[in-house]
């Protein structure tokens, strides 16, 4: 070790540079680049896989359309909608994207140098939602465009109608962002309040899987579960991007303003404990 | 300069940092000097933020740090030796931190290559070496080139040449008008880094003065021998002297340093086979003072039993 050291420059803290030190770190993280991988590939898979199956079912079957139940089959945005299959392993998947981008943190004692280098707790957490909407949103994209791209040909080959400026295809391309993104901040809320990845994945899998199946089981006992569970981040994300297969009688603005919910009240309640406990 | 008013912290009914105020100067090395769970640490985390004090307040500068637009300039902090996610690089982690505050990545290497991490900055942090990650540790806290710095126990871990490279980055920092507040459970440490220390014990502040008092306070002690040993003890005998034999020819003088002693023996024609100052060690000032107030006592091996 030498002894003399150059003056640095007068370093100011600024939104934007956490923002670029919350993307360095995170795009460094070997987790990163796995959990994007395994998002993109498993949604463009249930997609394709979806498709071709569907579609030589058709064909051995032939004229299935005109069977009673069937008749969504025939549907216009049928092919479309397939594409979002696999939204809630999506959702899921970059959710635990979200849990460990705070709770890594904490389970790693890297808090003590991120609050040190930005003392203004709240600015972190700003860096943190700003880079997982747009990296979660953005991933999802890729991955509908993938989707898209691979299931085509197949499509295209079984005669189905698979059209990439139909509104089918767009809702699921854009809403499926939306559901992800979505996902991705309750798992960041999760993340910073528990301060434990097991406990902030756990907590996550437990409210788009384990949810649902309680509430359906109460919706055989009892009317209002039914209401409720129209409102869980899983149905509103499905409802959202594939109308058809899911179907709600929320109203458009509903369904966002559930959406809106479940993204800013865990954040502020997040918010709140980030900004009143104490780091370790 | 960190000055702090009544801070106290308590979780839930335990007062961990009880009470303290203190003031740490620029332009010289404070050692902060307390037995484990003395309340060093939980002290250095109110002084930057991340720990809230139940009561009191603590300035760094005269700012709340919490506050600072220039968090990584105005102080530099080694709290533990793995702030860092394990599976980062050095590299990346710097890098990472120097974005929060623009500094430019050139700063990134300097701190590597004072720190000795140059050729590891590669390397997750995951597989390193307390003694290593205590260096990235440091390179972290003087990346902004901060006024002050503070640093927990920065010599844990460290090898001898580490331990030496950091007394001396500590002095020069102190020497260049900053501010360095360094904790440690070990007295002989402070008394080799350190110009001022403050003594922390049971979360209060024991002691808080420059460190020659630590060792001046007590009065000189010398051990004396001759075969006219009680000639001289009645030369010695006088106001504020004790004396205590030890055996036949040998007495414990406390009170007149060992040159008056050598000097009144000359006067009385008195032989001496032995004159002997006892050091009364900054360790044994530190054992006496905190004494009370150690948290953790160890007991006699013997008396336990050397356990189960």
């Amino acid at each position: 070790m030498s002894e003399k050291l150059a003056t640095a420059p007068r370093g100011k803290v600024s939104l934007f540079g956490v923002l670029r030190s919350e993307s360095i770190r995170f795009f460094s993280l070997n987790s990163t680049r796995i959990l994007i991988l395994l998002a993109i590939v498993l949604y463009a898979a249930i997609a394709a896989i979806g498709t071709w199956g569907i579609g030589s079912l058709r064909a051995s079957m032939g004229g299935m359309e005109q069977m009673p139940g069937m008749e969504d089959l025939a549907a216009p945005g049928f092919a479309s909608e397939l594409m979002g299959s696999g939204l809630v392993f999506s959702q899921l998947i970059l959710g635990v994207l979200g849990v460990l981008l705070f709770s890594g943190e904490f389970t790693t004692g890297s808090a003590v140098s991120t609050f040190l280098a930005s003392p203004q707790r709240l600015r972190v957490l700003a860096a943190k939602t700003i880079l997982i909407t747009v990296v979660t949103a953005g991933v999802q994209i890729v991955s509908s465009l993938l989707a898209f791209a691979i299931s085509k040909p197949i499509a295209d080959n079984y005669q189905m109608d698979l059209d990439f400026g139909s509104d089918a295809f767009q809702r699921v391309l854009w809403y499926g962002a939306l559901a992800v993104a979505m996902a991705a901040l309750i798992g960041l809320a999760l993340g910073m309040m528990l301060r434990n990845s097991a406990g902030g994945i756990t907590s996550l899998a437990a409210l788009f899987f384990v949810l649902p199946i309680i509430l359906s089981i109460l919706t055989s006992i009892t009317d209002w579960a039914q209401h409720i569970a129209k409102f869980t981040p899983d149905q509103l994300g499905m409802a959202l991007a594939t109308p058809s297969s899911v179907v709600t009688d929320l109203e458009s603005w509903q369904q966002l303003l559930g959406v809106a919910g479940w993204i800013v009240l865990p954040l502020a309640l997040g918010a709140v404990l980030l900004a009143k406990r104490d780091i370790k | 300069m960190i000055q702090a008013q009544q801070l106290t912290k308590k979780y839930g009914g335990k007062t961990v940092v009880d009470n303290a105020s203190f003031t740490v100067q620029q332009g010289m090395v404070t050692g902060f000097l307390g037995p484990n769970g003395a309340g060093k640490s939980t002290t250095m985390r109110m002084i930057v933020g991340l720990a809230a004090p139940t009561s009191g307040e603590v300035l760094v500068n005269g700012r709340d740090f919490k506050k600072s637009r220039h968090p990584l300039t105005e102080v530099g902090t080694l709290l533990e030796a793995k702030s860092v996610h394990k599976s980062l690089t050095p590299l990346a982690h710097l890098r990472a931190m120097a974005a929060t505050a623009g500094l430019p990545v050139s700063r990134v290497h300097e701190v590597l290559e004072v720190t000795g991490l140059s050729s590891v900055q590669r390397k997750k942090v995951g597989g390193f070496s307390l003694g290593m990650g205590q260096r990235l540790g440091i390179a972290t806290a003087l990346l902004g080139d901060p006024q002050v710095l503070i640093l927990d126990e920065p010599v844990n871990g460290l090898d001898p040449e580490g331990v030496a490279w950091v007394r001396n980055l500590a002095r020069q920092q102190a020497a260049e008008g900053k501010t360095v507040f360094i904790s440690s459970h070990l007295m002989s440490e402070m008394a080799q880094t350190a110009d001022h220390l403050i003594v922390i014990g049971r979360g209060r502040i024991m002691a808080d003065a420059p460190i020659s008092e630590f060792i001046d306070n007590g009065l000189d002690q010398t051990i004396v021998r001759s075969a006219d040993i009680e000639v001289l003890m009645n030369a010695l005998n006088g106001d504020g002297v004790q004396l205590r034999r030890i055996d036949e020819h040998g007495v414990e003088v406390t009170g007149p340093d060992s040159v008056t002693i050598g000097r009144r023996a000359l006067e009385y024609g008195v032989v001496l086979s032995e004159l002997r100052p006892l050091q009364r060690t900054l360790e044994d000032a530190y054992m006496e003072l905190t004494r009370d107030a150690v948290e953790y006592h160890s007991s006699n091996v013997a008396e336990t039993g050397g356990g189960k």
